[in-house]
């Protein structure tokens, strides 16, 4: 083996070796971790700490995390909790008032965000009505966990489940009639 | 000579500041309180949809009056050919008279229906086009998705009782008029109930109404073609498994399926209590 073949195969070493590292670093990510707490105040002052600090990109991980939390201890307070939260994150930047809205009722509302829109049902709705629905069930799954498991309201929670039936039916009946007139 | 007084809040220009203050106040709250009044109501059941209920109910009731004592019929015979054995002996020439006969009661079952049915098509698509209508109108053209929602849950989204929800999925298991009757009672009363039931009360006849008229229109097809094929039979003396078939469906249409119990939506359980509104609640 010549010293030009030792060159390149140090070379192939070096980068591979280059690779496995960044790779590490992306799994761990040892500069953003998630909170290890289980009390859900001091898991939001760790993740305010954190996202102060550079880790803003990683706001929807802690927004799951802390969500993980408050499921270990429901009650209906965490849905304060979590208001005071997003507006804080409002007010530090990391967030706009239309997102935190987004986070806030996807899962603490029983009016559902994939429901909305600025024209009439005829035109926007029902050319879309399969995917509308298809959001609004996904959607149903996220305030199940906020609703349910994180704030304990059941009766928030069935009225949604109520309303996803509601808007199915309606919905099915005012396509038809808008359909008709076609 | 002119006797009229200048006004008094011209005189002072403080006074005259807060009587205008206290006018534009005044005048805000008739205006609100006139807004409100006035709060638009969606309009799903015009009058001529009560009446074509009613009608409707008393078309079907009339049809079932008629079929009861003719399936009846039907079914008496159908249990004699049975109890004869009959079935595998075809050829001996009582069982092919008992044959006719219930060919003869079949034919006056389709006849019926048929003098029936047209009444019942009108009435069902008079009550579908105006519904038709309300629903394009008031919950297609005039909302958004959200206003939909909004008239779904209500004006209050944590206080709506679920007794209140008048839904009827679910409708065999129910003779066709007493469905009718349901709907016009409901339909009747809905001046006492809210928005939100009305919009899924309105969807729900609908499309019972748009099923109803496919159903109907089919049949009436099919009424026409089994008459045809009943005739001929008639001098063969044949029982058609079709035959039995279609009698099954007209009775569980008409007078339900005893084994389907109408399905109604229970109040969810958990407690009423909800205290916190976040200020980014929509």
């Amino acid at each position: 083996m010549n010293s030009q073949d030792l060159t390149s195969t140090f070379r192939i070493f070096v980068m591979i070796a280059g690779l496995m590292t960044i790779s590490a670093c992306a799994s761990n990510e040892p500069g953003c971790p998630s909170p290890q707490t289980r009390n859900l105040d001091s898991a939001i002052s760790f993740v305010k700490t954190s996202l102060n600090s550079g880790c803003e990109a990683h706001f929807d991980r802690y927004y799951d995390d802390l969500l993980t939390i408050a499921e270990g201890d429901p009650k209906p307070e965490n849905k304060r909790i979590f208001s005071e939260f997003l507006l804080w994150s409002g007010d530090q930047g990391l967030l706009s008032t239309r997102q935190a809205q987004e986070y806030y009722n996807r899962f603490f509302n029983v009016k559902f965000m994939s429901m909305k829109g600025d024209y009439n049902n005829c035109s926007h709705t029902c050319p879309n009505k399969q995917r509308v629905l298809f959001d609004m069930e996904r959607e149903l799954s996220d305030k199940e966990r906020g609703l349910l498991r994180v704030s304990e309201d059941r009766d928030g929670y069935y009225r949604a489940d109520r309303l996803y039936q509601e808007v199915e039916l309606v919905l099915e009946a005012t396509c038809t009639a808008c359909a008709a007139s076609r | 000579m002119n006797n009229k007084r200048p006004l008094a809040i011209a005189a002072d220009p403080a006074r005259r500041q807060a009587t205008l203050g206290l006018l534009l106040a005044g005048t805000l709250l008739i205006f609100a309180q006139s807004v409100l009044a006035n709060t638009p109501t969606i309009r799903l059941f015009p009058t001529t949809v009560v009446e074509d209920l009613k009608q409707t109910g008393n078309v079907a009731r009339d049809m079932e009056t008629g079929l009861q004592e003719v399936i009846g019929r039907l079914d008496q015979q159908q249990q004699l050919y049975v109890e004869s054995k009959c079935d595998g002996a075809e050829n001996d020439a009582g069982c092919q008279r008992l044959a006719r006969q219930i060919g003869a009661t079949y034919l006056d079952m389709l006849t019926i229906m048929e003098e029936r049915l047209p009444d019942m098509e009108h009435t069902v698509n008079n009550t579908r086009i105006s519904l038709e209508r309300g629903l394009r109108n008031e919950l297609g053209k005039k909302m958004t998705p959200w206003q939909l929602q909004e008239t779904l849950i209500g004006k209050t989204a944590t206080s709506t009782p679920a007794q209140s929800s008048p839904t009827l999925r679910g409708r065999s298991g129910m003779r066709l008029s007493e469905r009718f009757r349901q709907y016009y009672q409901l339909v009747a009363t809905s001046g006492s109930q809210s928005d939100q039931s009305l919009a899924v009360l309105a969807s729900d006849i609908y499309l019972d109404m748009e099923e109803t008229s496919v159903l109907i229109e089919r049949t009436r097809q099919e009424i026409a073609r089994a008459t045809l094929m009943e005739q001929l039979n008639q001098s063969f003396g044949i029982i058609t498994p079709e035959m039995m078939e279609v009698v099954g469906g007209v009775k569980t249409i008409l007078f339900g399926d005893e084994d389907a119990r109408a399905l109604v939506a229970g109040p969810p359980p958990g407690s009423v209590e909800q205290a916190y509104r976040s200020p980014l609640e929509q």
